[in-house]
Parts: C-alpha cells; structure tokens; sequence
C-alpha cells in the first residue's frame, strides 16, 4: 500500500512540475462551461449551466484518463517499468500507484472546473452533494484509467495509443447525457446514451442535484470498476513476466 | 555456492535460441559479458534480473531460484538497464529518495544524500537531472541502485554513449563497488573497458559462451603477437610457418605469430612476392579485441547483419 502510494506522488509530482500540461487540459471543459454552458439557447431548462455542470466535470474526467493511459506507457517505453520490475515492491502497486495517480489528478481538475461553474454562477454549493459528487468521480475515474491503462498494455507504441484515444474521445462524449436530458434525444442516441458508462457517472451526479442518492447507478459503476480494474491486473501481470 | 550460479540456463524465443545452456559461477568479482549485438547479453541480464523466465535450465542468485523465488532475488539486487531512464523534472534527490522508499528504507533522505555522495553528485542533488550531462545522469542510476545496498549489481551497457571522461568515471565507481565487496555483472561493447576493469570476462555468440576466463588468459591462450599490415592488392591466402591469417578489416590484414619479430621479414616478403604492396606494417601484442574477433569473428564480413533474427529478439524481450 506505501508503494502505491509512492509510485503516485512521483506522478502527481512530475504532472505538477510540468505546469503547462496542468493549465491546457483544463482550457478544454472551461471552455465547454462558458460557450456552451453560459451561450446555448436552451428551452428544456431555465438553467443550462446547472444542468450542464455535471457534464463538463465527468469530462474532465474522462479527458484526465484518457490522457493518464499514456503514462504507464511511457513508463514502458522508456525504460523505467523495467526498473521497477527488478525492484522487491509488489508489481501491482505500479499499477496501482498509476490508476490512483490519474484518479487524482482528475480530481484536482474537477475541482478547477468546479471553482469555475461556480463563479458563473451554477448552484453546487452543498458539502453533502459535494462529498457524493467526488465519491462517484473518484470511481468514475477509476473504471476508467483503468480501461486506458489495459489499453495502453495492448497496444505497442504510443502512436496507436494516441490514435485510440482521439478515436474514442469525443463520441463517448456525445453519446453521453452530457448535454442533453434522454427525453430530448433522438430515439437512437438515447438508446447508445442508455449503454455509456459516461452517462452513468453523468446521472448519478445529476439525481444528487435532485436529492436522491442514486445507490443502483453508483454500485453499477463500483461494480464495473473492480471488474476493469481486474481485467487491469490481469493484462499488466502478461505483459511483465 | 558462488553469488550468481546458472546451470544450463535457455531462453528461446519461438525457434531463436537467445541463450543457449549457459553454465556460469559468478563470485565477488566484476564480471564481463562481451558479445556483438543480438547474441544473447541482455536476454541472459533479464532472466537473472527475473525480468524474464528461462525456457530451461536453473539460475540462483544469492542462493534464490529465479524462478521459484524471484522475490527474494529482487531483495538483494540492482538492476541498471540501458536506456537510461531517469525523471528529468525531478531533482537529483528527489529521483533517488523515490528509489528508497520503494526499497523501503528506514531512513530514506540520509540513505539517499549517502549514496549521492558516494557517486559524486552531492553538489547537484538539487537540481533539475534534465540539466544533468549523460554521465552525471548513469551515477545517478548508480545512486539509484545502490541506495538499498545490494548484493548484486547488474548493468547492461553502464557506459554505452557516454564521453571518455565520464566512462573512465563510472568505471572507477563500478571498481570501489567491487572493492567493497559488491559482485558486479555487467554487458558492454567495450573490449578496452572490460580488459580493464573486468576480473573475468565472458565472450558470448548466438547464445553460447565461447570463452571465459580472465581478460589476461584469454589474450595469451587465443592470441600470441599481432602483426597488422596494411597494404594493396588481394590477399590470396600467403602463409609462412609459425604465422596464421586471422582477419581482415579494410585494408588491414591481421595475422598472429609466436614471435612477430621472428616471422614479419619472411612474412613481409611472402606478400610481396604473392603480388601484393605493403605501405605499413605493425607488430603488437593483443588485445581483448582481437580475441573476440578470433572467436566471433567479423560478422559483416561473413554473413549479413539479419535483420528479421535481431528484431525478433527485441520484440520479444521488451
């Protein structure tokens, strides 16, 4: 567990060192927040930005993990995972320790962008629904670093990752809730809205919002998690021996 | 029982043998694995590092199996790859104090300026290793390995790109390591390096060791004097007695001979007279060089480097 740990701080050190990279992925949801958030002219709702919000945090997010894959790939690349394998601490806390790192580097950029909606004006400033929002991005994050991370295992060299990555990006969010409420979908992009685990993470946050704690979607995610996470292990554990 | 003992050690990749029965005892010593590229030195380093699992065969190192307790293995050793991979947006410190906690060190700042320290690089250990030079950044390796005090260090290539100052450097920490009662297992290049630091030296080709012993042995038992010619024309195959051809590089010709002295003249003329012209003509005692090309020999010259065999092993072995 220490080793995790330690595998993570020398992630969110580096990140952190490299202070440009913490400011230009953050440019991309406050973006989202502003023009769209504040501009779109919207009939469904009197307060598109509240209804939005929750959107643009899953984002950020997803756009932290998709970016995180990369990391234990480099890792790979450049000679440092091998490093760490002829080291005597537990294989797994690599892999550990770069999940947890991604996880929370997306919690630190919510937290940006949450900073953000709430300067425009978004109504959020409970603790309660604070403490549950973090609760289901910490897992949201989770399921999906861990996708990235079995992806990045797979593939052979980052071209391909990055190719993967910008393939896949923008339609999971579009087929998301992210933007609109299901009932003012078309009946075919509310059918793959149903299926995306963005819109999962997306609900849930929402249904707070409303005061219900949404208990079935936040097992749902938990569930997918475990289950990502120890397809995860099983990947890195191939691809080391 | 010797430090590192392999016992018909095998590593293949589909129907490419890597490495090929390898028996070795290694013991408080530094120890050279020299061979040309894809013969195996890497592949035999991550099998005994458990980075990679022998196909047959049976490797301990400090009396753990590789295989049956790789763990244990990893408490007692070190292992520099290469690529030199190091954090260039942390410090000095910063990259070592990393590696110490991971070992799990009691004291993990002090073990960490101790082994800075050690390397010379105390002076630096604040700043950013991006504005570290080639060698500063291979002692910092070093620094890294060194901070759990291993038993066992492994280096593949420790000096490979590095400038002539900061080889001979890392050579003379590799030597006090030794001295204080480090064994040290190390692949390299450099035949000039290995002759002098190396207490043994290994020469591997395609898999198999062709020679062991210490780098002065194996120049007296494979080579006697060099004579080195250069000159025009095509060697057509001249021999004298006591005197045997044994390479060509250019136009250099190789031959050794019990006595150089004794045999240039005669062997000089015989060329000549063969049709060849001589412009210089050099007697010199051997070096780990010519060993290894006596054993391996010049591989562009005999077959073409094979390029489908040596990506193979790199594919397979990252």
């Amino acid at each position: 567990m220490k080793r995790t740990f330690t595998y993570m701080e020398r992630d969110l050190r580096r990140w952190i060192r490299g202070r440009i990279n913490v400011i230009t992925s953050l440019v991309m949801p406050a973006a989202w927040l502003i023009f769209v958030g504040l501009a779109l002219p919207i009939r469904f709702t009197d307060n598109y930005l509240d209804f939005i919000t929750p959107g643009i945090l899953v984002l950020t997010m997803l756009g932290a993990s998709l970016q995180g894959g990369a990391l234990l790939m480099f890792d790979k690349i450049l000679g440092f995972l091998q490093k760490f394998l002829a080291m005597p601490a537990p294989r797994e806390s690599i892999l550990f320790g770069k999940i947890l790192a991604i996880t929370l580097r997306g919690l630190i950029q919510t937290t940006v962008i949450l900073v953000i909606a709430l300067i425009l004006g978004a109504h959020l400033l409970n603790p309660v629904f604070l403490l549950q929002t973090y609760l289901i991005l910490f897992i949201f994050g989770v399921l999906l670093s861990s996708i990235m991370t079995t992806v990045a295992l797979s593939l052979e060299d980052h071209d391909s990752y990055a190719a993967f990555n910008s393939m896949i990006a923008m339609p999971l969010f579009f087929t998301s809730s992210a933007l609109m409420p299901y009932d003012q979908m078309p009946g075919w992009l509310a059918f793959l809205a149903h299926l995306n685990p963005v819109s999962y993470a997306i609900d849930a946050i929402r249904a707070l919002q409303e005061g219900i704690f949404p208990a079935t979607t936040i097992a749902g995610l938990l569930i997918g998690a475990v289950v990502v996470l120890s397809v995860c292990i099983i990947t890195f554990r191939r691809a080391t021996v | 029982m010797a430090i590192i003992e392999t016992s018909e050690l095998t590593k293949k990749f589909n129907d490419l043998v890597a490495v090929d029965e390898m028996t070795l005892s290694i013991d408080r010593e530094i120890f050279g694995l020299l061979g040309p590229n894809g013969s195996g030195k890497t592949t035999t380093v991550k099998m005994l590092t458990t980075l990679l699992t022998p196909t047959s065969g049976e490797a301990t190192v400090c009396g753990h199996s590789v295989t049956a307790q790789p763990s244990k293995v990893r408490d007692r050793i070190s292992y520099v790859p290469q690529d030199m991979a190091v954090d260039m947006k942390l410090t000095g410190r910063e990259n070592v104090i990393f590696f110490a906690n991971l070992y799990g060190i009691p004291r993990p700042r002090e073990t960490a300026d101790e082994a800075l320290a050690q390397m010379d690089l105390a002076s630096r250990a604040d700043d950013m290793v991006k504005t570290y030079s080639g060698g500063m950044r291979r002692r910092l390796e070093l620094a890294q390995a060194l901070v759990h005090d291993p038993e066992v260090l492994f280096l593949d290539e420790p000096t490979i790109g590095l400038d002539v100052a900061g080889r001979r450097k890392i050579w003379e920490h590799i030597i006090s390591l030794k001295n204080g009662g480090m064994t040290v297992f190390v692949t390299t290049h450099y035949m000039d390096e290995a002759d002098h630091a190396c207490g043994r030296v290994g020469i591997i080709d395609k898999g198999k060791i062709v020679a062991l012993d210490t780098p002065a042995a194996l120049k007296s038992l494979h080579c006697h004097e060099i004579i080195a010619i250069r000159g025009e024309g095509e060697y057509k195959g001249t021999v004298v007695p006591d005197v045997t051809f044994i390479g060509k590089t250019g136009d250099e010709l190789r031959f050794q001979a019990i006595s150089g002295e004794d045999s240039g003249i005669p062997l000089l003329q015989a060329l000549n007279e063969s049709g060849m012209k001589i412009h210089s003509f050099v007697i010199r005692q051997p070096t780990l060089d010519d060993v290894f090309l006596s054993l391996i020999g010049e591989q562009e010259e005999t077959m073409a480097f094979d390029h489908h065999r040596f990506r193979t092993m790199l594919r397979r072995r990252a």
